[in-house]
């Protein structure tokens, strides 16, 4: 019940908002929001943490039994986080949004609300179809979030980003249904739950996998996204309302890597050990190129849209690394891009609204003038640098590890290590210290171009747009407080920004109970690779089973 | 149940032995071609809207004899479910047609070309 | 005979030393060190808070003085209660998390100190100075309180606090996170003058310069984990003394000893400013002075050094110390090639900032040639010295308005109120100069030394070495004392710079004004025109201390405060107290005082090759005389080029104006060698046409191509149906009979192919 009623209760408050009157709607998305929050804190509090690999709070509802389909809820350690995550940022987005959302302001919040109900579904999905349903919908309202109240060229960037995340799930949902057949013909039963599409996945011969992989991918990477899938990002996020913004960096992108996660590493784990190295391969592009591509914009939104190229391309490569550390620093970075990224374009869009602009040839040197905003500016830009004691640290220098450790050779005797098993911090895999040496200069890449974007816009002599005010301190002040905003943040935008700030700090000064949270998933999911590591190359093709036998059996040939 | 098939297959009721299926059949090709006919050289919409009803009840016709022949009177359903949507739809239809002519004053099928790609 | 003893060497120097109990396994303790951090986030915490809470005075700076002097206390307190060995403060578990049971399944990065009297040395000095300059700067911000002060004091306790965490972590983990929070800080404080561009440009250089570094650091982190299956020192040490990793493979002749070192040197010469990582530590001259001295010269660009002395099991484990080798290499030529620049430069912070790089190289080719404790002793004595140095240059650039030309102040030390600053000023650079008695003469001539004694068979060339150091003694006499006689010797002279307008423009004085002045006189070697437009345009001159009357002029030179003041002389005293220490009997080790005792106590403990020993005389006894010679020869051409007449330039010198001096009829002579100098060998446009500029290039490559390539075959693919659907178009006609029509043909063909079929 817990699930649902996390489901439920944004919905509620949907409908709510869109009976009640227009100038409510911002304070009942607020309440909406913060109760969303609170059950899921105490969702938090009533999981068994001991037991994180577990799915807890379990439910199914029988939908249409005849085809298998239920509606089944559950949550382990990994997708409580992430639920988390996505409760915390919903308040945040309602604040970043109470002044800058004037007209349609019932739409925007009633959609808002659905958003925020149908990511939770995704996290709390137990069963294919449920999960998909879900994971469809959120292109609903974020597509009407862009394309209401975007900015110039909003009805592109919405549409992009609608027909290019849909064609690829359209793929994805393919391969999907492809494993649930497998599963129908292997068993004899239709089943769309998770649990058991993974064992009948994983019985299907290595040439099916690496069909299912590429089909997999091909949806769920775009919305990660990875290189080359990733040009609709930039243009959504730069059209994109600010809440928007945050809301897709924060959570609509981590559903991508979720979905990798949770069924292309353990349906297709032949494939994925077969194909990491490339797979690494685009991640590496993706960060380097992504960096590289940042530190020539002169939009700073798009700027830091780019970099969540780059910084996913980190996070997609521990979770290709497939050992320990690589996996966790995996999940670590979900968690910790979803708060620093989402924080950085709360940042910006405050900015936007007192400016409205985000060009650096036209702003600079605002240090001088919204010295609270420019503090927030340079910590996020920190975390999001991975500097160790703030949260992106944590991630970061994990999935590189793994990226390091994943490698053959260091038990073959390459890499000047002695033949025979002489390191006992390598791991089995395809990637190695080459891969964790490339993709490491994306760390002095970020510094570059981020640095640059503080020393453009925080840093050096103050430049406003032409008329938007003169130098003098008191006309500035004007034009400020013509637009309903003083010089720097209001209480209302510190209270959005401090909750975010206050967790970076945390977790990347103790991270250890996300940490230790995070391992018994973990391990589920490297013991699948393992397995799959251990299974001969060529199999004959798989037999029909009768449908009585039980699934496990069939995994394990 | 084999011996009402037989019969009907004899030609029951005897009183009109002449009367097959073939005859109904034939009836009813005639309704349709003369409505398709009617629908494809005529211009006046509520004349092209009277061929397609007699495009339907040409089919209705089909469905009747059909039904009668099996001895299954599901073809006789339908052809009531068909005489009132067909009812219904000569309502909206001509509804249609008499906001069309309002908006020309003409009844002339090719004066409506917007569907031009 | 000599050389075959020798051959013995490197066994016995990979043997644990018999009386340095750092063998012994860590026990729990220290746990009041603890105290250092917290103190630190205390300062830090309300530094931070006095911004919003609108405190606006000094206090922020007091509190943070008394909590870091609190710092100093504890750490002062677990040096007397040390003896020897190793404890191990657990603090929290940060980056920790096992995956299993085996070696090499976990991750250990705690939150834990690591105390051993190398962490103690370090930290007396870095909290020891970090106090005294947190004094400095009370007065030195005074400028800025309610403006930038709660900035300024944030980060330097943050700076503290990551300092500790790099000196006394556990485990290299928790020191890349001091690492990189010192690089934070830094950055912080370098860009601490926000406005002005080439402060921001010099900040930005600098974190990302580190970086490159810190990506060797994190890889060696990785392979050192990939090969022991740790990171803690503790479990690390034990290893490396039995000379194997975790599965029990010997190490000594293995990729681990050849690749680790390297990587972690890469680190070591980023944070260090060592051979092509130097570029960033003299831009980052444009920080406030304090700054400079505290963090990029006494203590946050040692970490290198002290990363490889923390890590020197490591290194001498290495069979043909390939790694070592290079570390003295690059240290002796990073020596040599700075010093170079510092001769030839005007910008006496400037000056400072490479002859820290010169010296660092010193500390790096003691670390090379197997002298660990020379090393050490000269980092402390360096630290002392080259803080004094700042300070003293600092309070200059206080009292005339951010002035720092050498050839537009003279006579500073004369002048009211400056006389403490020129002594210190004297004190330190006497240090650096490696004048006999000095405690710069003794540490560098350990190192200077153990080059000459140190076998070929153990390092490459290290005579060489040796030789290339010597030389750089002799110029950084010559540097050191160039800028003492010109800026603090000789007539009353000045020019203020323009640092008064800073806060109001926001632009950087040296920036509008120098540069322009120097493209007027071309380098500044035409010394009639750099005389006149002194004498002619803006130039207070006084001859003597007499005529001068500060009320009189429109430029008043402020002389430092009690704050300033009191720091310099504890400063400069401890500077020369510093000698003392090589004096100081240690049961602990046979030379190198009180620093020898410290460090053959601790991991770093190596025994250095014996010496080399001639009719008694031995290395250090002979290069006690040598570089007494260098270092008096070095200074007496200083006196001779700049120096004034009389007492002042020991009877050798001639100068009588600021602006000019004999030097500048000798660098014509020099031709293009001394203009390349003056322009630091063109490095930074190098890394600018090679590196920076083609990456840029690179950048917008991949944008065009985001752009054209990608995003275009997106597009492509997007507009696709719309091609097919135009070429389809034509047959919606729009005329409801052709739909009909084709209805019905439709239908016909339909019942055509179903009758075929059938037949």
């Amino acid at each position: 019940m817990m699930l649902a009623s996390l489901i439920i209760v944004p919905l509620a408050f949907a409908l709510f908002i869109a009976v009640g009157p227009e100038r409510s709607a911002a304070r009942v998305s607020l309440v909406g929001m913060l109760a969303t929050l609170g059950l899921s804190i105490l969702a938090a509090f009533a999981f068994d943490w001991g037991f994180g690999g577990q799915f807890q709070f379990g439910m199914s509802v029988d939908w249409l039994p005849g085809l298998g389909l239920t509606l089944s809820l559950g949550v382990d350690s990994v997708a409580l986080m992430l639920v988390l995550l996505t409760a915390v940022l919903g308040p945040v987005c309602v604040l970043a949004s109470w002044t800058a959302i004037t007209e349609r302001v019932k739409t925007y919040y009633a959609w808002m609300m659905v958003l925020q109900a149908a990511m939770i579904g995704v996290f709390a999905a137990r069963d294919l179809v449920f999960f998909y349903i879900c994971f469809e919908f959120t292109l609903i309202p974020m597509f009407l979030l862009i394309a209401l109240y975007g900015s110039t060229n909003r009805m592109r960037a919405a549409t992009k980003f609608f027909l290019f995340t849909f064609t690829g799930s359209v793929v994805a949902l393919a391969g999907l249904l492809y494993v649930a057949w497998h599963h129908a013909q292997t068993r004899g039963v239709w089943t769309f739950e998770i649990d058991a599409l993974e064992l009948a996945a994983r019985t299907l011969p290595p040439h099916v996998q690496a069909l299912i992989l590429g089909a997999l991918l091909l949806g769920f990477a775009v919305k990660v996204p990875l290189f080359p899938l990733h040009t609709w990002l930039p243009l959504a996020h730069t059209e994109a309302p600010t809440a928007g913004s945050v809301i897709l960096a924060g959570v609509l992108l981590k559903l991508g890597t979720y979905a990798i996660y949770r069924f292309v590493l353990p349906f297709a784990p032949e494939a994925v050990i077969e194909y990491a190295y490339p797979l690494a391969v685009l991640c590496t592009i993706g960060i380097i190129y992504g960096g590289l591509v940042c530190w020539v914009q002169t939009d700073v939104k798009k700027l830091v849209a780019y970099s969540s190229v780059a910084h996913l391309g980190f996070c997609m490569l521990g979770m290709f690394a497939l050992n320990h550390a690589g996996v966790t620093g995996s999940v670590l970075y979900m968690l910790n891009h979803g708060l620093s990224t989402g924080a950085l374009f709360l940042l910006i869009g405050m900015m936007y609204e007192r400016y409205h602009t985000r060009s650096m040839k036209e702003i600079g040197g605002l240090g001088a003038r919204m010295p609270v905003w420019s503090t927030f500016l340079v910590f996020f830009v920190m975390a999001s640098v991975g500097l160790p004691g703030l949260n992106g640290f944590v991630g970061e220098f994990l999935c590189l590890m793994g990226a390091f450790q994943a490698s053959d050779a260091w038990g073959a005797g390459l890499w000047g290590t002695t033949p025979g098993d002489s390191t006992v911090g390598g791991t089995r895999g395809s990637l190695g210290p080459w891969v964790a040496a490339v993709a490491g200069t994306g760390m002095i890449i970020a510094a570059i171009y981020l640095l640059y974007m503080v020393g453009k816009v925080v840093f050096g002599t103050l430049r406003e747009p032409p008329g938007h005010a003169s130098h003098a301190d008191h006309h500035a002040g004007d034009a400020h407080r013509a637009a309903g905003l003083p010089v720097d943040l209001t209480r209302r935008e510190i209270g959005a920004l401090a909750p975010i700030a206050a967790l970076c700090v945390f977790l990347g000064v103790y991270p250890k109970p996300v940490l230790d949270a995070v391992q018994a998933p973990v391990e589920r999911t490297v013991t699948t690779i393992a397995e799959a590591r251990g299974k001969p190359k060529f199999r004959p093709p798989v037999e029909l089973a009768p449908p009585a036998e039980h699934a496990a059996e069939g995994a394990h040939p | 149940m084999s011996d009402a098939l037989t019969l009907a297959q004899q030609g029951w009721p005897a009183a009109f032995p002449a009367v097959t299926l073939a005859h109904y059949l034939f009836v009813s090709a005639a309704m349709f071609t003369v409505g398709l006919i009617g629908f494809l050289t005529r211009r006046n919409l509520i004349i092209m809207f009277l061929c397609t009803e007699l495009m339907f009840q040409a089919a209705g016709i089909a469905l009747v004899a059909f039904g009668r022949y099996h001895l299954d009177f599901s073809g006789q359903t339908f052809v009531i479910f068909i005489l009132t949507v067909a009812a219904a739809e000569a309502a909206m239809a001509l509804a249609l047609v008499v906001l069309l002519f309002r908006k020309r004053e003409t009844l002339s099928a090719d004066e409506w070309t917007e569907m031009k790609g | 005979m000599l050389h075959q003893a020798l051959h013995l060497l490197p066994t016995l120097a990979a043997a644990p030393p018999a009386h340095a109990d750092s063998g012994a396994a860590a026990t729990p303790g220290g746990q009041l060190l603890m105290l250092v951090p917290a103190l630190c986030v205390l300062a830090a915490l309300f530094s931070a808070l006095s911004g919003p809470l609108k405190i606006r005075s000094k206090i922020p700076g007091y509190f943070s003085v008394a909590c870091l002097a609190g710092a100093f206390v504890a750490v002062l307190l677990t040096y007397l209660g040390h003896e020897s060995g190793v404890k191990i403060a657990h603090g929290f578990e940060w980056i920790t998390f096992k995956w299993g049971d085996g070696p090499g399944q976990a991750l250990t990065g705690n939150f834990a100190f690591y105390v051993d009297s190398l962490t103690l040395l370090w930290m007396l000095f870095v909290t020891g100075l970090g106090a005294l300059i947190a004094l400095y700067s009370v007065e030195y911000m005074a400028d800025d309180v309610g403006l930038g002060y709660a900035r300024y004091f944030f980060a330097f306790n943050i700076f503290v606090l990551s300092m500790s965490c790099l000196v006394m972590a556990d485990n290299l983990l928790l020191l890349f996170l001091g690492w990189e929070g010192v690089g934070l800080c830094s950055y912080l404080l370098i860009g601490y003058f926000y406005k002005k561009p080439v402060a921001v440009a010099a900040a930005k250089k600098a974190f990302i310069v580190n970086r490159i570094g810190d990506l060797g650091l994190v890889l060696g982190l990785l392979a050192t984990f990939v090969a022991f299956g740790t990171l803690g020192y503790d479990p690390l040490f034990a290893m490396i003394r039995a000379g194997v990793d975790a599965k029990g493979a010997p190490i000594a002749d293995s990729w681990v000893t050849d690749v680790i070192p390297l990587l972690l040197m890469a680190g070591a010469f980023g944070k260090s400013a060592q051979v092509f990582f130097y570029v960033w530590l003299p831009d980052a001259m444009e920080g406030p002075t304090p700054v400079s001295a505290l963090i990029h010269a006494a203590t946050m660009v040692t970490a290198g050094v002290f990363l490889i002395a923390r890590m020197y099991p490591l290194y001498a484990a290495d069979d043909d110390h390939m790694a070592l080798s290079l570390v003295a290499w690059c240290g002796a030529i990073t020596a040599l090639w700075s010093a170079t620049i510092g001769m030839s430069i005007f910008d006496i912070k400037r000056v400072m900032g490479y002859s820290t790089i010169s010296q660092l190289g010193y500390m790096f080719a003691g670390l090379g040639l197997l002298a660990p404790t020379g090393a050490a002793f000269h980092t402390l004595t360096h630290a002392f010295f080259k803080a004094t140095l700042f300070l003293a240059v600092g309070a200059v650039m206080h009292g005339f308005g951010g002035q720092l030309d050498l050839r537009r102040l003279s006579g500073v030390a004369r002048m009211r109120g400056f006389g403490i600053v020129g002594l210190a000023m004297l004190v330190g650079s006497l240090n650096l100069s490696g004048v006999p008695g000095t405690a710069g003469f003794f540490s560098k001539d350990m190192i200077l030394a153990q080059g000459f004694s140190t076998p070929a068979s153990m390092i490459e060339a290290p005579q060489a070495i040796a030789w290339v150091l010597l030389l750089t003694a002799g110029l950084t006499a010559y540097y050191t004392f160039r800028a003492f006689f010109r800026v603090f010797t000789g007539p009353v002279e000045y020019l203020p710079g323009d640092d008064e307008h800073l806060l109001e423009h926001g632009r950087h004085p040296k920036g509008t004004t120098l540069a322009e002045w120097h493209k007027q006189h071309g380098h500044g070697h035409g010394h009639d025109h750099a005389h006149t437009e002194l004498t002619g345009v803006a130039a207070r001159r006084a001859h003597g201390r007499k005529d001068f009357d500060p009320t009189t002029e429109e430029f008043d030179p402020h002389p430092p405060g009690w704050a300033i003041n009191a720091s310099l002389v504890i400063c400069a005293l401890l500077a020369i107290a510093a000698a003392a220490l090589y004096f100081v009997k240690t049961p602990h080790a046979e030379e190198g005082g009180w620093v020898g005792g410290m460090i053959e106590r601790s991991s770093a403990a190596f025994h250095s090759p014996h010496e080399f020993n001639l009719l008694g005389i031995t290395s250090h006894s002979a290069m006690y005389l040598v570089s007494a010679l260098v270092g008096l020869t070095g200074i007496a051409v200083a006196a001779f080029l700049h120096a004034p007449k009389g007492w002042q330039g020991l009877f050798l010198g001639s100068r009588d104006t600021a602006a000019t001096s004999r030097a500048d009829a000798l660098t014509p002579r020099l031709g293009r060698v001394a203009r390349w100098a003056r322009a630091k060998w063109y490095v930074d446009e190098l890394y600018d046409w090679f590196l920076v500029k083609p990456l840029r290039g690179i950048a917008y490559v991949s944008s065009w191509i985001d752009k054209l390539l990608v995003d275009g075959l997106v597009d492509a693919a997007g507009a696709l149906p719309a091609r097919v659907g135009r070429v389809l178009r034509p047959s919606q006609s729009g005329v409801l009979h052709g739909y009909a029509a084709g209805m019905a043909g439709g239908v016909a063909l339909v019942l055509l192919l179903v009758l075929i079929v059938l037949n």
